[in-house]
């Protein structure tokens, strides 16, 4: 028996996905940009998936939905997007628990002169609206934060961050990558100008993503060339991945509320069954969470345990786990996130994270447990 | 690319269980076989969402390592827009772009370019084979005067990939732009080739993020894309030979049949030029009308697919009028056209434009 608890790092395509994708591949697969009938009939396909993306977020128009090849470009385009449109630095705020495709950029534009302040997090990972208050001046012209956090599962409070935002006349932007398809997410709610999803969180395939952009906000693009996304982004779009997409986001916002309270019991039922475990210590907040996230630290490990090791003996026993996110998964350097959280760098490298999905079951998570609790014995975990 | 649909989905990047395993071994292969194909080191693709963001990222990820060696660049009036806009865009930051006219027939002058490098210029970048009009640039002797002047030499090759043969080494191209849609392989995916020796390019990323391709392009790959993508250079190296015959005659046999129109221009140059490639001018017809009347038989264009409707700047580049530019038409051949297709479309299109000849103002 094999366990796929590493949603986050990326889903299964679901079988309605991987159809559609095969159906464009063999009938569809035009350019959206040509004038004659395969044009159109990839055309149609386009735009029938930015429309259902745009049902899932409640934008208030499909034109608001401009496919990127995924997250990262999604997130580099919201920083770069506005900030590329200043001929001199300003300010710009995150949090101190970015994503790398977040916080990487924030750098790059700290080497360009641009001042960068990172919102400090509570011990359970959440930014507070009277440090956001505290940092906002006359020169910030965004600030981005991170709506579900991939390490820890915490959701921040993200309508509260722009409307305070945008009482001081910046611009708000929010990864909201983990978050869509799992959690209700309404952009005209929420109030964000901006916002980043990837496909692949959510039984969709790897390297398309999306960018809301609220409407009449301006932008520039990131990739310059033939003009597609009505100008905003050059490059054929990956026409297959899209219409998958498309189908994603549908088939999550008809499941949304039953698979929100399913992977929520799952993912209390998980904590509950080790909360007489006082090796593996939860991490992030336990009340604004994830509904599919789990994650614990290992306050007493030996120093040569690490969640890496926990990852590997989780692995001999197939049950796939990761220690922080994937994207930084090659090194064993202690998280970021968790320091900004205030763990120690010892304890920092020990995170572990249990990420649960639509096929997961209770006797998954049942076994896991057992199986978790053995190899901290065998390691010699006090 | 069906197996990895469902039965490897993972993340390339994530190591630590099965599932990342098999998706990263998949990518590996297919970097070999795409690497291969240009005579280029699996370290140095950089797989990408396309030529696109393969030309954003050599031109723009040149220009801002190399900012201190000089803020000069060199492209060609008739290049994509994928390599015109980038550059247009650099033109907004304070850097110089000289961009070079063409030959009637479409070729580079390469006086023109020798004389055009100054000390500071750092990149050249010449299409390898033009998506309009088809033409084939000299890259090797491009390539030499770019290695004798020591400037970096990028090449878009989206359309010729599979097409001609690619030799980097022989070429002497330090970066190359390359995508799978042209070649029958899915949409959304393509590389950067970027020399690592001799000389060793530097490349600033224009992805950031979590460090993936060596940190030169963060973001997540899908691996069935990946795939289909090494898949397809694979068979279209197979077939490179017997293909570019059997396109060529059937080229050549649509051109002999529409030369019996009068007024008909073949644009480009009679030989340098893709196999697959007819890109001519029809006199005193209006282009519109007569894409009109072609749409039941044939899927076909009057210029690239991404700017249908301004009159194309390659056409114009050529020295043609706005008139003549929109009164042009590309055709593009592959492996699944017919003798039979042809010989149809051929009527079909004398026939229009006899009869839209008739009923114009033209006559
Ligand atoms: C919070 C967050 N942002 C961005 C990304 C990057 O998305 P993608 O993998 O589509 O580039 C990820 C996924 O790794 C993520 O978890
Ligand atoms: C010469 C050339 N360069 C670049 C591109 C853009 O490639 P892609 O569609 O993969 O972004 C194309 C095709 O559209 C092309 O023909």
């Amino acid at each position: 028996m094999q366990i796929y608890l590493d949603h986050s790092a990326t889903t299964p395509p679901h079988p309605d996905v991987v159809m559609r994708m095969q159906q464009i591949a063999q009938n569809d697969w035009g350019n959206a940009s040509s004038l004659h009938q395969w044009g159109d009939r990839a055309a149609l396909v386009l735009e029938t998936a930015r429309m259902q993306v745009a049902q899932l977020l409640n934008a208030p128009d499909p034109e608001t939905i401009i496919f990127t090849s995924g997250g990262t470009e999604a997130d580099n385009w919201a920083l770069l997007g506005i900030t590329r449109q200043y001929t001199t630095p300003q300010h710009l705020i995150i949090s101190a628990v970015e994503h790398p495709a977040i916080a990487a950029t924030a750098d790059w534009l700290a080497t360009q002169g641009w001042a960068v302040t990172q919102l400090p997090v509570n011990g359970q990972g959440q930014v507070s609206p009277e440090s956001l208050e505290a940092a906002l001046c006359p020169e910030t012209v965004l600030v981005s934060v991170i709506y579900g956090q991939s390490e820890v599962g915490t959701i921040q409070p993200i309508q509260t961050l722009t409307q305070i935002t945008q009482r001081h006349g910046a611009l708000f932007h929010t990864d909201a990558v983990q978050g869509v398809g799992h959690v209700p997410i309404d952009v005209q709610a929420l109030g964000v100008d901006l916002l980043s999803i990837s496909a692949h969180k959510f039984y969709a395939p790897q390297g398309v993503g999306a960018l809301y952009v609220r409407p009449g906000l301006e932008l520039q693009p990131l990739l310059w060339g033939g003009g597609q996304e009505r100008g905003w982004r050059s490059g054929t779009q990956a026409i297959g991945l899209v219409g998958g997409f498309g189908v994603a986001a549908e088939l999550a916002l008809a499941n949304l509320d039953a698979e929100q309270l399913r992977l929520s019991q799952l993912r209390d039922r998980f904590f509950r069954l080790l909360a007489d475990e006082p090796r593996l210590q939860p991490t992030g907040s336990q009340q604004s969470r994830l509904p599919h996230h789990v994650s614990f630290c290992l306050p007493q490990a030996p120093e040569e345990v690490t969640g890496r090791t926990l990852v590997r003996q989780l692995k001999l026993a197939s049950i796939a786990s990761s220690a922080g996110s994937a994207c930084h998964g090659g090194q064993a350097n202690p998280s970021p996130v968790l320091q900004a959280m205030g763990y120690s760098k010892a304890i920092a490298r020990t995170g572990i994270r249990f990420s649960l999905g639509r096929q997961t079951i209770a006797a998954d998570i049942d076994w896991t447990v057992l199986v978790l609790r053995q190899i901290l014995n065998r390691l010699g975990v006090k | 690319m069906m197996p990895y649909w469902t039965d490897a989905f993972g993340n390339p990047a994530s190591l630590g269980h099965f599932y990342g395993w098999e998706a990263q071994a998949a990518v590996q292969q297919a970097r070999e076989t795409i690497a291969a194909a240009i005579n280029a080191q699996p370290d140095e693709i950089v797989f990408t969402s396309g030529a696109t963001e393969a030309n954003n990222l050599a031109i723009k990820g040149v220009a801002e390592a190399y900012l201190q060696r000089g803020r000069h660049l060199i492209t060609v009036m008739t290049e994509h827009r994928a390599v015109l806009e980038p550059c247009a865009y650099l033109e907004t930051l304070g850097f110089k772009v000289t961009y070079l006219p063409v030959q009637a027939d479409g070729r580079l002058e390469l006086t023109q370019l020798s004389t055009a490098i100054r000390a500071d210029t750092i990149l050249v970048s010449v299409m390898a084979a033009n998506n309009e009009i088809g033409v084939l640039q000299p890259l090797a002797e491009i390539g030499y005067i770019c290695r004798s002047h020591q400037v970096l030499f990028h090449t878009d090759a989206a359309q010729a990939l599979g097409k001609i043969p690619l030799d980097v080494e022989a070429l002497s191209v330090d970066l190359m732009s390359l995508t799978a849609h042209k070649l029958y392989g899915p949409k959304g995916i393509g590389a950067l080739y970027v020399r690592r020796r001799q000389p060793r390019v530097q490349l600033a990323p224009q992805l950031h993020g979590g460090g993936q391709e060596q940190g030169r392009r963060a973001g997540t790959l899908y691996t069935p894309q990946v795939v289909g993508f090494s898949v397809a250079v694979q068979l279209s190296l197979e077939r490179l030979e017997s293909e570019t015959v059997q396109l060529q005659q059937l080229r050549d046999r649509l051109w002999q049949q529409l030369q019996t129109l009068s007024g008909v221009v073949l644009n480009g140059h009679p030989h340098h030029r893709l196999a697959g490639n007819l890109n001519i001018t029809i006199a005193d017809v209006d282009g519109a009308a007569l894409l009109l009347v072609l749409q039941p038989t044939v899927a076909l264009s009057s210029g690239s697919a991404c700017s249908q409707h301004q009159p194309s700047h390659v056409l114009l580049a050529l020295g043609h009028s706005a008139e003549q530019a929109k009164a042009s038409l590309r055709f593009g051949l592959g492996r699944s056209n017919t003798i039979t297709q042809v010989d149809h479309v051929a009527q079909v299109l004398i026939e229009a434009v006899r009869s839209l000849r008739q009923n114009s103002v033209y006559s």
